[in-house]
Parts: C-alpha cells; structure tokens; sequence
C-alpha cells in the first residue's frame, strides 16, 4: 500500500458522527497532496457553520498523523466550491438510504 | 461530571447547566400538576397550584430549555462566538432563581409574585442583553437572524407583561386592563417568543439533519412578513373591541404558520439523508400539529368561543412548543456531550455515532406515548371529562420523569 492508499485508508477512519459515513465518501476531501513527510488536506463540510467543524477537521488531522513518515498535517477548510450531493459515493448515497 | 476546559474548547457546562435546570424542572412541574388533579376534578383550573406548575413547564423547562439550546446553537448557525459565557453562568443563576421563586410564590401566596418575576425579568433581559451583544458580531445576517432577533424582542416584552401582571396582584390594581395584558403576554410569549424562535432555528436545523440541498430559502421572508404582521394585528386586536382583528390577525399567524410548513416540506423534499431520525421526526410532528391548531384558533375566534380557544392554547403549548422542545433535546443533547467526550477522540480510536448515544427504540416508544397523551388531553378538554384528564397527566408526568432520565442517561455514555 503506498502512502496515497494509506492516507486514504486513515480518512476513512474519520466518521460524520451525525450520518455515520467517513469523510472520504462524503465526498469532503477536495485535495490530499503529500510531499515530503508532509500532507496538504483541502476539505469542506457538508453546510457552512456544521457544528462538528472541530471534530472532523480534528479528526482528519489526527487520523494522518498516525501513518509513519508523516510528521507535518496540514488541513484547510474551504466553502468554495461548497460541496453538493453529487460528491457522494454510491456507498455514502446507499447508507443514506437514497436507493431505498 | 465536567472537566475543566481546556483551550478553545467549548465550555459546555453552560447549556448543559440550563438543559439539567429544564428537564428535571419539567418533571417536577407535571408531578405538581398531578397533585392539582383532585382540585381540578371540580372543573376549577385557575388555582395556585395549577398557576405555579404552568409556570414550572413554561419558564422552567421550555423557556431554559430554549435559552440552553441557544447558547449551543447561536454559535453554531451564527458562527459567532457567544459574546461572554460568565455573563452565561450569572444569567443562569439569577433566571433560574427568579424561576423558582416565581412558581414557589404562585403556589403558596400568588400576590407576592411580583418581587420574584422582577428578578426573572432581570435573568430575561441580560439573556436578551448577551444574545443581542453575539448576533451583532455575526458578519454576515440572514433571514435566520431576523427570526431569532425578532424572537428575543418578544421575550422581553412576554417578561415585561408578566411583570406587569404580577404588579396588579401584588397591588390589588389594573382590573380594566388585566385581561388586555394578560392576552399580550400570552400572544407575546407564544406566538412572538417561542414560535418564531423554533422557526428560525428549524431552517437551520432541518436542512442539517435530512441532508437537504439546493433549496431556496426565499419563502422565509414570506413566513417572516405573514407571521410578524399577524401577530401585531392580533396586539392590536387587544385594544379594539368585537373580534374581527382578532380573527384578521389569527387568520395571518395560520397562513404564516402554513406556509412555514410547506417551506420546511419543500426543503425535506430536496434531502438527501431519506430515514429521518426519530427525533427530528417527532419535531416535524409538532410543525403538522402547530398547523391544525393555527387553523382552529381562527374557526374558534370566527365562531366566538373563548372555552375552545383556551383549550386550543392549552394543546398548542403542548402539541407546538412542548413536542418541538423535546424532539430538538433529543438531538441537541448527544451532540453536545459526545462532542465533550469523543471529538478529540476522532481519527485516533472508533468513537460511537450520535445515534449511539441514546436508546432509539425507548425514544420511539416516548414520542408514541407522548402522542398519545397529547390525543387524551384533547379527549379529556374537549369533552370536560375528569378521568380522561387524570390518565392523561398521569401518564403526562410518568413520561416528564422517563424523559429526564433518558436525558440525563446520556451523561453517562
């Protein structure tokens, strides 16, 4: 597995707590870009003022930390472009029920 | 139970300190009600005992429910921090003291309830004070902000009122205006206060939990416009005799009301999140029940009877601004103790999900019960029938104890 695949793997350890889906298939992650022990995360949130804002930026921060070789995490929260449904994957869209 | 803070983290003893406050004040306020059941029983509801429970369920659960729930999510649909949180904790203090006070008076000696309902009105106006002070740091206002502002203007004058009716008791005066006073406070707290507060936040709130995306929030204003001029028509209906600005008035609080109803509707009909959780379901419950009974508020002004229309403002307390209080706790609590004990926790270790933290089947089985109390009340009102009233309130105050507990359960989770 390499350090993508691994980084992706973590991301997907960090849960919405409010939908019970990880951030990878929420779609919440625009840009993951790693660099020499470094990683750059450009996320969102499902709607501006999320009041789990802390928790899942926190939680992506702290769940990149843990992979061997990184020692800086870097996370920045944009609202443009905000993010829409269509950036769900059919798991996230299976969890919600929205096939049902 | 907390800890001390740490950082910027948020100090969530505040909220948590009016939402303890307002549940077990709930419980105690159904459980006196109880005991007034046998004086009632003669068909006398006007007594001390009766006065001081309605205050308990009003000012001790859904007004500190209410300003709790604030503390929490002005932040949050604001993003703006609140503006002093020591301020919070003496506000805190000094409401839930005049509370107290307040209810313990209209039980034992109802014309010495003016003092205690200064000091509410004084834990009134520095919540007003503190809320004011946040919501104009928040840079950019919406229509939401409008709501909630507007909201925190009628509680001041609901306390303003209720002071006011206070002072006729205490110095035997205001025999002419007493009923004109006491129809603002009511319009006031009602109408002005709570049900432009829960609207305001359920354009929030809504959206968050279902998901919902790409709506316009446009009918907003019109629901704003409809309900505010409704509720004028109807303080100034207070002055004027006969009752056709009354029912002018009623007649724009339900078409306000109603299309509130359909704006939250076509909102869920662009969510994405399709199983709604039981709580926010039995939230939007209440909008379905506030609805019917803005629709027969106006037929009982039309048709002139006041006994209907007391019942009617009786249930809309309950079925409105009661159900709605409780569904939103259901959410609001988990979510403030699971962000104290596993938000740091996150991406570090399996943290549980916020359905997690409660029982779901024992809430499914409350809003079910709940339900079927608000339908014996009704029964029971309607048809002056002193048994059906008793096995309402009895299951009433069996289901405000289970829900305190359910509330509180969650602190140990």
């Amino acid at each position: 597995m390499d350090i993508l695949e691994l980084a992706i793997h973590q991301l997907k350890t960090v849960i919405d707590p409010e939908l019970g889906i990880n951030v990878v298939d929420l779609g919440l992650i625009y840009r993951l870009q790693i660099q020499d022990g470094q990683i750059d995360v450009l996320m969102t949130l499902t709607t501006p003022g999320c009041p789990l804002h802390d928790s899942i930026a926190g939680g992506v921060k702290r769940a990149l930390e843990q992979i061997d070789g990184i020692h800086d995490v870097r996370v920045q929260l944009t609202w443009n472009p905000p993010w829409t449904p269509e950036r769900m994957s059919e798991e996230a869209l299976r969890q919600l029920g929205y096939f049902a | 139970m907390f800890p001390a803070r740490t950082g910027t983290e948020t100090d969530i003893r505040l909220p948590f300190s009016f939402i303890i406050f307002a549940v077990l004040a709930f419980a105690a306020s159904q459980l006196v009600l109880l005991a007034a059941v046998p004086a009632m029983s003669g068909g006398a509801f006007r007594l001390p005992l009766v006065w001081a429970a309605a205050h308990l369920a009003l000012l001790g659960f859904a007004l500190m429910a209410a300003m709790g729930a604030m503390y929490q999510l002005v932040p949050v649909a604001f993003l703006t921090p609140i503006w002093s949180e020591r301020l919070g904790f003496w506000q805190f203090a000094i409401t839930a003291l005049g509370i107290v006070t307040v209810a313990a008076s209209l039980a034992l000696a109802p014309n010495e309830t003016f003092l205690p309902s200064l000091l509410l009105l004084f834990g009134i106006v520095l919540f007003v004070w503190q809320m004011a002070m946040t919501l104009k740091q928040q840079k950019n206002k919406t229509i939401m902000t409008l709501f909630v502002a507007t909201s925190l203007l009628f509680l001041l004058l609901t306390g303003a009122a209720g002071a006011l009716l206070a002072f006729h008791f205490f110095a035997a005066t205001g025999a002419n205006s007493h009923e004109t006073v006491f129809g603002l406070h009511v319009l006031f707290g009602l109408c002005g206060w709570f049900t432009l507060l829960i609207m305001g936040f359920s354009y929030k709130m809504a959206p968050m939990f279902s998901l919902a995306h790409g709506f316009s929030m446009r009918p907003a204003r019109y629901v704003y416009a409809l309900y505010t001029s409704g509720i004028a028509v109807g303080l100034i209906s207070l002055f004027l005799p006969g009752q056709t600005w009354l029912a002018v008035g009623s007649s724009l609080l339900a078409a306000g009301f109603a299309l509130f109803a359909w704006h939250i509707y076509a909102i869920l009909q662009k969510r994405m999140k399709k199983a709604l959780d039981r709580p926010f379901r039995f939230s939007l419950s209440a909008i379905v029940i506030g609805l019917g009974l803005h629709v027969a508020a106006f037929a009982a002004i039309v048709i002139g009877s006041g006994r209907l229309l007391g019942i009617i403002v009786y249930l809309f307390i309950v079925g409105w601004i009661v159900f709605s209080i409780i569904g939103y706790l259901f959410k609001i609590v988990p979510f403030l103790w699971w962000t104290h004990r596993y938000s740091e926790k996150v991406g570090q270790e399996n943290v549980p999900t916020l359905k997690q933290m409660m029982n779901e089947r024992l809430i499914t089985v409350q809003c079910l019960l709940f339900a079927v109390a608000l339908v014996l009340a009704a029964a029971a009102l309607l048809f002056t029938n002193t048994t059906l009233f008793a096995a309402f309130q009895t299951l009433f105050a069996g289901l405000s104890i289970l829900f305190a507990g359910t509330i509180l359960a969650v602190l140990r989770k």
